[in-house]
């Protein structure tokens, strides 16, 4: 063997042993010189959790305290992804099929679907826990957690949710909770992680620890806008923005107008965990903030008895039929009770209702769609602000204020003959008699008694002479009489979804006419026109809560109060102690009655009016007078009834009253009772309304019973049932 | 007999001739070098195992291991190599015949469906280790016993290569059949093969390794795994993950680490396999780059030594040997430390005299005995 070859030779493999660990030498300094900031990202991300806690929102009680909404805890199982995310396809999929079988084992119907969904769900942070199964028994808890090294990636955690200790009781106005879905996130100003990288290394967890104060409160729900004083608002302070995804937030009523008081100020909870997904160590712990309680104008004990009174007269009616023989399918029916002192809602029932409870953990598409379905009766909607109905005969109260305050009728004491039948003047064509409700006559009415007997000719003459002279009194002014009591538009109750009616105008009439020409016959306004509006019939259209907020304007002489949901918005400081204890909270802010206008007449104008709509209850020709003699009210009562034709269906019975009423003493109460498809206002709604009245006036009002001892409410209910079959063939002809 | 490693030295060696004492001319550079990388090395393994429920158990160990290693080490360097090397047909064929006995029903099933392990009980065995210094001492006793290789030994040199390379390809191991490639490679150049014979060899171990590549004798895992390093995106998740963690690792120790027990990869097992072949991520992340740089720089004083010993020894055969132990060492170290930096694909070859793992300590003791045998016996 050659010497110098063999020399050359082991320079050769010197050089490339020198020539490697150099190379192992560069990339070492590149790792841990160059690159290492990158990394050490990576190294964060890896082990710590930064854990979003929402914590229990605030409650909600009604006028005295007692608890309507509470929070409870719940047990939710979800996925920590990063372990999962380590695994290979076959091995994560043994995981999850294992955990699908043990959850339908333990009683939880967690499809394999629904876990390899949400595994897969993009709009999650990668960090973030992504819950597959809500508010399962601690059984299963303790199952999965002795058994943590079989479900790697299945963690346990505890949320609040909603309870509801009267069940159905004040649902619709209460709402619901949900998770908040990605519109409202935007709308929030939330973070929506949809594009982030699935990828382990590029993931970033550490946000900012600043919190940013919050805006004011929705402002998507339309009414809250105006209502900042009254309603939602920032006044609090402090609250966050700071939603994500799978944050709970209020759907609908209270819980979403009230949404930046009620919810938990969200904490944070930063966590080690290692290579399993266990927790090492607590790194930073910042509880949440329990949400602030809202007490409600509503008495949950009228509530209760108005919701009973009202379910039972639906129910008694449907299937009956009026005197033309049409069904009386009642799809619906609502009641409103406002304090007219101050516009305070102490009662809102709406039916058909429903039981909140299905909300707690989302609703199930199968209840989604039953929910919506036609068929159902539309149980989510709450009918005292979103339905809207004609108002028929109670729409007189403001023509009558029409025909003072245009200058037309001085002072009531002017008479008509009324013979039943109205000829329109200078009338060209087939339509020129209208009539009252069967033709009758009336003889000899003035303002006080054709409100009391609800005389349709007297307001067609009026209605009609305004027409015809239109360049003396304006071409609106029934209308002008109408908005001045909150007719046409949004009352600005704090509720989403309020509907503002409408109130059809001759310029309105022609704008939508000339905006689509083929929906309408005509955008011409006439004399017959003005004829049916003055009767609230043809296009007008109001919400049970209009009309009940119109009713206590003219009650409490004429200042219209924006209707009232909330008192006061208080802090507690135990949750365990009683909530109505002024002890255990401090008050964060009142809510005072907010003025939204006030009416202005003359006191014999308006003595006129009272004194018509009294007689419906006080005279012997009162439309409302032998329903009133059926069910008295501790004191005399005022009020409208009215019969809304609608076409091809059942009338639509109203009625809208106050009381005390002629007593001298300033009205308590105002109610309003709408049942669509039921018959005459005088023999449905108006009975109902002295039902509900009668026990609140002498102050026997039973308390409402809490869902776990329902063994009163059921005797109860059966009573109100049992009376609800008598009002169907009283009262007279509206 | 006619030595290469002649030369000046010894014609004009000034050192005494005393063979009856060895140790005078013990290496002791590449003594102490291997004393601190052993001693590196359990503190890596003490760090990675801590956290284990037998953790302590898995370190005493081990250490039980590195002291009948170093043992081993001071048997063997005692011993002329040359002795040694009368006996390497019966080394080799015994090597030979454990390697492919765990093939075998007698052999344990490891990761993978792999076999490559004996167990006695709570002793397990990995007969490749063994095998490879059996192959090394043959390929030297039979190159270094000549003066030319022609086509006739090159071949004889090939299979005595290629029995103990198919034999773990066929467990499969395939790091360590790579090691095979490597360490012939080293001692067919050193060892005076023509370079045209050489060249024509590397090209067919070039079309080789693409053909087993391109074919169906890998599983795809093991083809995720050599690819890896240079298709990031397709590999498996595990793969990837891996490769993530062990760079994470090494990285976020930046230059001085977070110190011993204080990585947060390392404490909270975020690399797998961190105490046997990403043993190095634990240096890296809890000694930063000083330490890590370190334990390369004592093992560049080691292969350094290697080489220099390769280059003093008597004879062709003494430094074949080195040249053997040398190339060995020189792949794993670099074939380990790369993976866990990420530029080298993922195999299962230890960091030697570091990772854990009793069979491959006292294996690699027993080649620095060798080498030091032929350092201590140079001029007998």
């Amino acid at each position: 063997m050659d010497t110098d070859s063999t020399h050359v030779r082991l320079s050769a493999i010197g050089i490339v042993a020198v020539s490697l660990f150099l190379a192992l030498f560069m990339r070492l300094w590149f790792l841990q010189g160059i690159d290492r900031q990158a990394f050490e990202a990576a190294s964060v991300s890896n082990r710590v959790r930064v854990i979003h806690e929402e914590g229990p929102r605030g409650r909600i009680l009604d006028r005295n305290g007692k608890i309507l909404v509470d929070s409870e805890t719940s047990i939710v199982v979800s996925l920590d992804r990063e372990p999962l995310r380590k695994m290979e396809q076959p091995e994560r999929n043994a995981v999850f099929v294992s955990l699908a079988d043990t959850l339908q084992q333990l009683g939880v119907p967690t499809k394999l679907s629904l876990i390899e969904k949400r595994y897969a769900d993009l709009r999650y942070a990668p960090q973030e826990y992504v819950p597959i199964a809500d508010d399962v028994d601690p059984s299963v808890e303790i199952y999965l957690m002795e058994r943590a090294d079989r479900y790697p990636g299945i963690i346990v955690e505890r949320k609040a949710i909603r309870s509801y200790p009267y069940g159905n009781l004040a649902a619709h106005l209460l709402g619901y909770v949900g998770e908040i879905n990605e519109k409202e996130l935007v709308e929030r100003g939330g973070q929506l992680p949809g594009s982030g990288s699935a990828s382990t290394t590029s993931t970033t967890t550490t946000r900012p620890a600043t919190t940013q104060p919050t805006s004011p409160a929705d402002s998507s729900s339309g009414a809250t806008t105006t209502t900042l004083a009254n309603g939602a608002g920032g006044a609090s302070g402090g609250r966050l923005t700071d939603y994500r995804l799978g944050d709970s937030i209020g759907k609908g009523g209270v819980e979403r107008s009230y949404e930046a008081d009620l919810r938990a100020v969200p904490g944070e909870r930063t966590i080690e965990v290692n290579a399993k997904g266990d927790l090492v160590d607590v790194l930073s712990l910042e509880s949440p903030v329990v949400g602030d309680d809202i007490w409600l104008t509503i008495d949950i004990d009228l509530q209760a008895h108005a919701e009973r009174l009202l379910a039972a007269k639906i129910q008694d009616l449907r299937g009956r039929r009026d005197k033309e023989n049409n069904r009386l399918n009642a799809p619906q029916g609502s009641v409103v009770i406002e304090d007219p002192q101050n516009g305070q809602i102490l009662a809102m029932a709406s039916y058909p209702d429903y039981d909140p409870s299905v909300t707690v953990n989302g609703i199930s598409q199968e209840q989604w769609e039953a929910f919506n379905d036609p068929n159902s009766g539309l149980p989510l909607v709450n009918w005292a602000l979103q339905g809207t109905y004609a108002p028929g005969s109670t729409f007189k109260l403001y023509t009558a204020l029409a025909g003072y305050k245009s200058g037309y009728l001085r002072n009531g004491t002017e008479v008509i003959n009324d013979p039943g039948v109205y000829t329109i003047e200078n009338c060209q064509g087939e339509k020129c008699e209208v009539r009252n409700a069967g033709s009758t006559p009336h003889g000899t009415v003035n303002m006080a008694t054709a409100l009391t007997v609800s005389s349709d000719v007297y307001f067609y003459k009026l209605a009609d002479k305004f027409w015809n002279l239109t360049d003396q009194y304006g071409e609106t002014p029934i209308q002008d009489a109408a908005a001045q009591f909150g007719l046409g538009a949004k009352t600005g109750v704090p509720l989403s979804g309020e509907n503002p009616g409408r109130l059809p105008t001759p310029a309105n009439r022609k704008a939508a006419f000339e905006a689509r020409p083929d929906l309408f016959m005509t955008g011409d306004w006439r004399s017959g026109d003005n004829i049916n509006t003055s009767i609230g019939q043809g296009d007008v259209l109001a919400t049970p809560l209009q009309l009940v907020n119109s009713y206590a304007t003219f009650a409490n002489g004429g200042t219209r109060y924006q209707p009232q949901i909330v008192t006061k918005v208080t802090r507690p400081s135990d949750l365990t102690l009683p909530a109505n204890d002024p002890a255990n909270y401090t008050l964060i802010r009142q809510v005072e009655p907010v003025v939204q206008g006030t009416i202005q007449i003359q006191p014999d104008q308006y003595a006129k009016i009272y004194d018509g709509l009294l007689g419906v209850t006080q005279s012997a020709f009162g439309t409302a007078s032998a329903s009133w003699q059926a069910s008295k009210t501790a004191w005399p009562m005022a009020g409208k009834t009215g019969t809304a034709q609608v076409s091809k269906k059942a009338d639509t019975s109203l009625f809208a009253a106050w009381g005390p009423a002629g007593t001298g003493e300033p009205a308590r109460y105002a109610i309003s009772v709408v049942i669509p498809e039921s018959g005459f206002g005088g023999e449905v709604a108006a009975p109902l309304a002295f039902r509900i009245m009668a026990p609140l006036s002498f102050g026997t009002l039973l308390p409402a019973c809490p869902s776990a001892d329902q063994s009163e409410c059921a005797a109860a209910a059966e009573a109100a049932s049992a009376a609800s079959g008598n009002d169907v063939t009283s009262g007279s002809a509206d | 007999m006619q030595s290469i490693g002649v030369d000046r030295r010894r014609i004009s060696g000034f050192r005494g001739r005393d063979v009856s004492s060895g140790w005078k001319h013990v290496d002791i550079v590449l003594l102490v070098a291997t004393g601190l990388v052993l001693l590196f090395g359990l503190v890596m393994v003490y760090s990675a195992t801590r956290r284990f429920p037998g953790g302590a158990g898995i370190l005493l160990r081990q250490g039980l291991f590195v002291v009948v290693g170093i043992a081993a080490m001071f048997g063997v360097s005692l011993i002329d190599y040359r002795r040694i090397a009368d006996w390497w047909q019966i080394i080799y064929g015994v090597a030979m015949l454990v390697l492919a006995g765990v093939l075998s029903p007698l052999g344990s099933l490891g990761a993978f469906g792999t076999k490559g392990w004996y167990a006695f009980g709570p002793v397990v065995f990995q007969p490749v280790e063994i095998a490879k210094l059996a192959t090394v001492l043959a390929v030297a006793s039979y190159l270094g016993s000549v003066d030319r290789v022609d086509l006739r030994r090159l071949g004889t040199a090939l299979v005595l290569l290629g029995v103990p390379m198919a034999l773990t390809m066929l467990q499969p191991d395939l790091g360590s059949a790579l090691v095979f490639i490597v360490v012939g490679l080293g001692m067919l150049v050193v060892g005076g093969v023509r370079v045209r014979h050489l060249s024509i060899l590397v090209i067919l171990g070039v079309v080789a390794v693409f053909g087993i590549l391109q074919s169906s004798a890998l599983d795809q895992y093991q083809k995720d795994r050599l690819t890896a390093f240079a298709n990031p995106d397709g590999v498996s998740a595990k793969a990837r993950y891996n490769i993530d963690q062990a760079q994470t690792a090494i990285s976020s120790g930046g230059l001085t680490g977070y110190g011993l027990g204080k990585g947060p990869s390392t404490r909270l097992g975020y690399v797998p396999a961190q105490q046997t072949d990403f043993i190095f991520t634990v240096a890296g992340e809890e000694f930063g780059f000083v330490g890590s740089g370190l334990l390369l720089i004592l093992f560049a004083i080691m292969i350094w030594r290697i080489w220099r010993a390769a280059q003093l020894a008597a004879d062709s055969m003494g430094t074949l040997l080195c040249i053997g132990v040398m190339s060995m060492f020189l792949f794993h170290i670099f074939e380990n430390v790369g993976m866990n930096l990420g530029i080298m694909p993922v195999t299962g070859i230890p960091l030697p005299l570091v990772s854990q793992g009793g069979s491959a300590v006292v294996a690699s003791c027993i080649a620095l005995g060798l080498v030091q045998s032929v350092h201590m016996h140079r001029y007998a």
